[in-house]
């Protein structure tokens, strides 16, 4: 293996260390906690790309699974007493069950008509979620109160009940899913997927079972977006419909887009794009509606001229300012530096 | 159980929503066999619309006619624009990417109205056409010459325009650029100027549907702007093929979720009903398999 | 090719993009961001405290010179120079939902008093986070306060969740926050208080007047967000004491199809029934002008608002259709039609030192001005240096605040739960504004939280004398 592709996961698991280690120390309480955000919503995000870049499916539905997820693990950690762990796990499963069977149908559609079931599955969902609301420690199969007066908060893991404890826990599943996303990309459910997005006639003729691997794509993106949702819970403590908005789902595509839905720092971008700048925002007073501008024209620009993301355009667009700078210091260049 | 007259009544409310529902789903299948591209911001511009109607006559005096006027235009002038600029940059994509790109649109709108009209806690705005003020009884309930209005432009917009498609030599053009854009351009037809065309009469309308919703539902930029979705069930039932068959779709939603309303025990989940419509049409008619083929993802 | 082709396109975008922002900005300075320009809450719960500003854009409508502000403080033109005390408070600040009018009140009036004597020589100084109706934005919010910003009280919480969230912490800490609530919590635990009387008693204010009238059905609606059946509870119990039948509907928000919704309330209720409804001005109002275009606003005996529809923009939004058809109760007083010195006094300070209260007069700025003023009368008490301890030992101790702005004293004490406003108005449209159609009248011990509190606190008397 080349020295220099050992040098980007590298350098990758070394910026997670870092964070890991010294973020709680750095930054004040506020920002830990848009920093724990970002490692949650990286793993949404990366559900998300997986789709979208790995497969080409868009799905505009996948604020009401993470939805799904928070609900099925609030509804757990009342229940039961179990450890975190498995609690995370369930949610996962279940919630990878159910989009599946949620997918299921929709997978014989073709890109706009995938997206726009999806769509609408989302908006059913919602409605759902706004009938039964949240679990807030009630009885019965919904496990909501609507009379309490005082609800008690959703539990933490036992080793993590402070914000930074919390904090690290996030990380450390975030990584967890990322190495999962990994081990599917570079082992056969990865070749296929490419394959797909190339030309799903060509993969069906080459023999490739697409909807087994799209029904997987799925099931995998659900499965750690339903592992995000258990996170979401503990994080939140207490959840109700207002927290997970219609428009979720379409802010969370367009930061998916700018990210990079091709790249695994990609999501993690996203997600820094979607969570830390809202707080940072919020902290500066700045109204997050200029975030939402940002995201839009972000959507456009994307589309139109760097389909691979900022990830990817990034490098590019700081390696071309570098030849501009180069270009003015330096004596007249010969024609060929003067492409770009 | 409600009772005959309940629902009787109940079904004039149900048209008079469907009816908008109808005009929107109409613009935007329009649009889409024109170009392609399924306006997701529809919505959105209609809501704009709507707001700077509300500015222009509540604030700064306008004739309220007028600044429904204004508000039209608008929705044409800034589809027009977008239409422009990114219909030749996205032309030879999927027609998924095309879509998501108008979802750009949606997000830009969406903050520039909360920016503009913010909300701080307290009053509402409201946007009344003067139609309201008429009304003639059907049985116990009066209904607004607005409804009428929003039925009639419905049913009016959808023979227009499926006989325009279908009789005229600018409407087979349009229909022929949403098959293949090169070819047509390469057979003589103004391909630019007919875009063009499809994109400033979809705003147009998106500008009208905007004013309408605006009164009959409410002058809110979030709840106008995703009111799309609902608009989208329908169109999805018409596979976004047919008009008239979206036409009918809509009224259909709109009258299935009226009729809900007074069972209590389901009536909150009534605002399911395009949803679930929506996705069983979808599985009942794409029965068969549909494979893209060309250009794949994103 | 495609390289210059995107060029081209990427200097159009910047071009569009440039365009926008400049419209953006023109458009901020440009409009005089009118007071009345809020727009439909979609996402806010039930009966947020601010029961919407009447419409008015400055106080100078009063006339009167703003010079006499003075009274605010205890040294008259005097600056206070000593150490600030630090005030913290937590509101909702999203699209759709802003409360920032009642801190930015409240700021409002700590500057007459800091430019007027201040607390003991000391200047106030608030501290406000804002939040999106994120929980955990809200707890770091509060330790922000209190770790980095060393904060020792808490007042003027308009927050969709913060007492839900924040309640353990504060009791740890042995702090009283003073607010005006929306969640439960704001009334049911021992360390919050608040000057409103929130979604569940101002409802039952409202099915009280509608039960005063004699009707054979109560209907009650509210927005469907989470914690309706406690709001429901309190209607319920009042009908059930008065052995009315009542039917507890909800109603998702945003609203899409208001005319059937108004035609079910209608047809549930029947022609001798009372509707009332709970929600935001905005959907209120919907469902109001959904009623009336279907002519069925006379369908029912009448019909009953909380708190929310007490706004002069709403009277103005219904017509005349709705004169004196519509009861709406109102948490406090009118600035309109009441004009004594404390109001006067209140009216003056939103002129001179209110600047930012974009509402203007109305309910936001009244709890504003009296979260300030009842904290600095109680801090003026305080002997020794101000603590995080003496500082709420003297909170706690609130007690007989009269005020011409609520019904009755206001008092914080030593409680199990706090329910200090439980006195209220009934108002009414008339000809585009609301007039006084009931005086002050106590919410009913039916209630059985209410029966609770006053079980604890006694029943204060009313200090204000209903108006004609």
């Amino acid at each position: 293996m080349e020295p220099r592709s050992l040098v980007r996961p590298a350098v990758a698991v070394a910026l997670v260390a870092f964070a890991f280690l010294f973020i709680p120390s750095i930054f004040s309480l506020y920002y830990v906690n848009a920093w724990t955000q970002v490692a949650i919503w990286s793993i949404v995000t990366l559900g998300l790309g997986v789709l979208v870049g790995r497969v080409g499916m868009v799905s505009l539905g996948q604020g009401a699974v993470l939805a799904m997820g928070a609900w099925v693990a609030a509804r757990i950690l009342f229940a039961t007493g179990l450890p975190y762990p498995v609690v995370l796990l369930a949610s996962g499963l279940i919630t990878m069950v159910l989009g599946t069977l949620v997918g299921l149908p929709a997978l014989r559609m073709s890109g706009l008509y995938l997206a726009l079931i999806t769509l609408m599955l989302a908006g059913a969902i919602t409605i759902v979620l706004q009938n039964i609301q949240f679990p807030n420690g009630g009885h019965g199969f919904t496990g909501y109160n609507g009379a309490t007066v005082h609800i008690p908060p959703i539990r933490r893991p036992s080793i993590a009940t402070t914000d930074p404890a919390f904090f690290r826990y996030s990380v450390i599943v975030a990584v967890l899913m990322f190495v999962l996303v990994l081990v599917h990309l570079r082992g056969r459910p990865g070749r296929a997927w490419a394959a797909i997005r190339q030309s799903e006639a060509a993969a069906l003729a080459g023999g490739i079972n697409t909807t087994l691997y799209k029904l997987w794509a799925f099931a995998l993106a659900s499965f750690i977006t339903g592992v995000a949702g258990g996170l979401v819970a503990g994080f939140y403590h207490y959840l109700n419909s207002l927290t997970f908005a219609t428009s979720d789902s379409i802010t969370l595509l367009a930061v998916v887009l700018m990210g990079g839905a091709y790249s695994m720092t990609g999501a993690v971008v996203a997600a820094f794009l979607l969570k830390f700048l809202q707080q940072l925002l919020n902290d500066w007073g700045v109204s997050p509606d200029w975030l939402t501008i940002l995201f839009g024209i972000g959507v456009l620009q994307v589309l139109t001229t760097a389909p691979r993301g900022i990830v990817e355009q990034m490098p590019k667009d700081i390696a071309r300012l570098a030849r501009l700078v180069r270009g003015l210091f330096s004596r007249p260049a010969s024609p060929q530096e003067h492409e770009s | 159980m409600p009772s005959t007259t309940d629902l009787e009544q109940f079904l004039i409310t149900g048209l008079s929503l469907g009816g908008v529902y109808a005009l929107s789903g109409v613009g935007m299948v329009v649009l889409y066999r024109a170009t392609g591209v399924l306006y997701l911001a529809f919505g959105a511009v209609g809501a704009m619309g709507a707001l700077i109607s509300w500015q222009l006559s509540h604030q700064d005096g306008w004739n309220i006619w007028l600044s429904f006027v204004a508000a039209i235009l608008f929705g044409g002038l800034i589809t027009l624009v977008y239409g422009m600029i990114f219909g030749p940059a996205l032309a030879g994509r999927d027609p998924l990417v095309k879509a998501t790109a108008t979802l750009g649109l949606l997000l830009i709108l969406l903050g520039v109205m909360d920016l503009l009209w913010p909300s701080s806690g307290g009053a509402s705005r409201a946007l009344t056409i003067p139609t309201d003020n008429n009304t003639f009884q059907v049985g116990q309930i009066s209904v607004t010459y607005t409804n009428v209005i929003a039925l009639a432009l419905g049913l009016l917009i959808t023979i227009v325009t499926a006989a325009f498609l279908r009789f005229t030599k600018l409407g087979t053009a349009m229909r022929a650029m949403a098959n293949d854009r090169e070819i047509t351009a390469a057979l003589g037809v103004p391909v630019r100027r007919v875009e063009a065309a499809a994109w400033f009469g979809c705003g147009v309308l998106s500008g009208a549907a905007g004013v309408l919703l605006a009164d009959l539902v409410a002058l809110d930029s979030t709840s106008l702007t995703f009111l799309v979705i609902f608009t989208l069930a329908a169109a999805l039932i018409a596979r976004l093929r047919s008009i008239v068959v979206t036409f009918f779709a809509a009224l259909v939603i709109g009258v299935i979720d009226a009729e809900i309303t007074p069972i209590n025990k389901i009536s909150n989940y009534r605002d399911m009903t395009p949803f679930v419509l929506a996705v069983i049409a979808l599985l009942v008619l794409n029965r068969r398999r549909v494979i893209t083929v060309g250009r794949q993802g994103v | 090719m495609r390289g210059t082709h995107h060029r081209t396109l990427r200097v159009r975008l910047g071009f569009v993009l440039a365009a926008v922002l400049a419209a953006v900005l023109v458009a901020a300075c440009g409009s005089s961001s009118s007071s009345s320009s809020s727009s439909a809450s979609s996402t806010s719960s039930s009966s947020a405290p601010a029961s919407s500003s009447t419409s008015s854009t400055t106080a100078a409508s009063t006339g009167t010179a703003s010079s006499n502000t003075s009274s605010c403080g205890p040294k008259p033109g005097v600056k206070a120079t000593g150490t600030p005390i630090n005030i913290g408070t937590i509101d909702t600040k999203q699209p759709g939902t802003d409360f920032s009018d009642g801190p930015n009140m409240i700021n409002a009036w700590f500057s007459c008093v800091n430019a007027n004597g201040g607390v003991n020589g000391h200047p106030m100084k608030l501290f406000v986070q804002y939040d999106q109706t994120q929980p955990a934005q809200i707890a770091a919010a509060a330790k922000q306060l209190i770790q980095t910003d060393h904060v020792v009280a808490i007042d003027g919480v308009f927050d969709l969740l913060e007492c839900t969230i924040d309640q353990s912490y504060w009791k740890s800490l042995g702090i009283y926050e003073m607010g005006a609530g929306i969640a439960p919590e704001c009334w049911s635990t021992p360390n919050s208080a608040a000057v409103n009387m929130g979604p569940r008693y101002s409802s039952d204010g409202a099915v009280q007047y509608g039960l005063s009238q004699h009707p054979s059905k109560i209907v009650f609606v509210q927005s469907n967000v989470p914690g309706t059946q406690y709001i429901a509870a309190g209607p319920t119990a009042l009908a059930k004491a008065a052995n009315v039948p009542i039917t507890a509907l909800t109603a998702n928000v945003p609203i899409q199809d208001a005319n059937s919704l108004a035609l079910n309330l209608v047809n549930s209720a029947g022609s001798n029934g009372w509707v009332v409804l709970n929600f935001t001005p905005p959907e209120a109002l919907v469902i109001l002008q959904a009623a009336q275009k279907l002519g069925l606003e006379d369908r029912v005996k009448g019909w009953g608002c909380s708190t929310p529809c007490n706004t002069d923009f709403l009277a103005a939004a219904l017509g005349p259709k709705w004169n004196h058809k519509l009861f709406v109760n109102a948490e406090l007083t009118s600035p309109d039609d009441h004009n004594g010195p404390e109001m006067q006094l209140y009216k003056n300070i939103l002129h001179q030192y209110g600047s930012a209260v974009a509402g203007g007069l109305g309910s936001f700025s009244e709890m504003g001005y009296l979260l300030g003023k009842f904290l600095t009368d109680a801090l003026q008490k305080v002997q020794g240096p101000y603590t995080m301890a003496s500082v709420n030992a003297a909170i706690k101790g609130i007690k007989d605040e009269k005020t011409e702005l609520l019904c009755q004293p206001w008092v914080y004490g030593d409680y199990p739960l706090h329910i200090p406003n439980n006195a209220d108005f009934t108002t009414t449209p008339d000809n585009g504004k609301m007039v006084t159609a009931q005086g002050c009248f106590n919410v009913s011990s039916d209630d059985p939280q209410i029966a609770a509190y006053r079980s604890a606190a006694g029943t204060a008397p009313s200090t204000n004398p209903p108006t004609g």
